[in-house]
């Protein structure tokens, strides 16, 4: 799972819970893998970040150097920090880990790298 | 747009992943059709439900490139494995989710979204529980009955995606649906209607024993 999925996942579907994101997130086992450097398109994806669960993804992945804890203005002219947030973003694989809801505390596996987000007939 | 190399997949998958067929050639051939329509929309989020072997997600992560992220659901384990092993084998970023539909993603951020549901009329009871029981792992015959059957009209499943579909699109975002000439497609078109999104008949094949149609659909602009 990269971290550009975790900035969209949710246990929002789990009866009762209001927004369940930021989802916390525990890794066990990642890897790094090499993914095209498209600035422009970092830039496009800004407004879909949540910069607050993006920052806490950072201090997990042990990268919280490379982000600052709330968005900077003008980050398009920021190359470098573009650079941070796509190699965040899409070059560190979560091979084992799991989310938690923020909610109620119901653990989401993540195994091989897919998390398991499906919920049981009597949690919707 | 190139159809993906499946080589990698073998009999043993496809025991509990849907194959790749016509239907999933003519979503494929829809897409490519829209491309124009896609490069002005510069979607941030592709996401494709119930992507089984994943060739089709595949396929637009590799035209769109980085240009864009590319998610899969689907909640056959087997299925969401498929899809990964797909995207490596042809280079392209897709990221499986094990998930009902859209439901672990947040509200509006979709802006492109694919479906080629379980269309196949069926009785109701083929389809029970089916998108339950995470904990335990359907058995084989099971994972693929969950890939065809459809229920009452083939629509349970498609139904239950069109009634929240205002809070899984982006304010830009675009649907391309498959159906059966027997889900009734003008009767949906219909429906989507009273909900405020505009559906158009976007491609139609014929195929022996079935036809086929791609739904294309945005929110109505009034």
């Amino acid at each position: 799972m990269k971290l550009s999925t975790y900035n969209f996942l949710t246990s929002m579907a789990i009866k009762g819970v209001k927004v369940g994101f930021p989802l916390k997130l525990t890794i066990n086992k990642k890897e790094e893998v090499e993914s095209e450097f498209n600035p422009t398109f970092i830039e496009r994806l800004l407004p879909k970040l949540d910069w607050a669960a993006i920052y806490g993804a950072a201090q997990v992945a042990e990268l919280a150097d490379d982000i600052p804890p709330t968005q900077p203005e003008n980050i398009g002219e920021n190359e470098l920090l573009l650079q941070k947030l796509h190699h965040l973003l899409f070059e560190i694989d979560v091979l084992e880990g799991q989310l938690e809801c923020p909610e109620t505390g119901r653990i989401f596996p993540i195994t091989d790298g897919i998390p398991n987000m499906l919920l049981n007939e009597d949690e919707v | 747009m190139e159809t993906p190399y499946t080589d990698h997949l073998t009999r043993e998958d496809y025991d509990h992943v849907y194959e790749p067929a016509e239907d999933s050639f003519l979503l494929l051939d829809a897409l490519e059709k829209d491309l124009n329509f896609l490069e002005k929309l510069k979607p941030s989020l592709c996401v494709e439900i119930g992507s089984g072997s994943g060739v089709i997600i595949t396929a637009l992560a590799k035209k769109i490139g980085t240009g864009s992220i590319c998610l899969a659901t689907d909640i056959n384990l087997k299925a969401c494995d498929a899809t990964r092993k797909t995207a490596v084998r042809n280079g392209a970023r897709v990221c499986p989710i094990r998930c009902n539909l859209t439901d672990a993603l947040r509200s509006r951020t979709v802006d492109v979204l694919l479906f080629n549901p379980p269309y196949v009329v069926t009785s109701d009871e083929e389809l029970q529980t089916q998108q339950f029981n995470s904990g335990a792992e359907p058995s084989t015959e099971r994972n693929l009955v969950f890939s065809w059957a459809g229920g009452k009209d083939g629509r349970r499943i498609t139904d239950l995606l069109l009634d929240k579909l205002d809070d899984v699109l982006s304010p830009t975002g675009v649907l391309y649906l498959l159906l059966l000439q027997e889900n009734k497609p003008n009767e949906i078109i219909k429906h989507l209607d009273s909900l405020h999104f505009r559906a158009v008949k976007f491609l139609e094949r014929r195929i022996p024993g079935e036809y086929l149609h791609i739904l294309k659909v945005t929110r109505s602009l009034t």
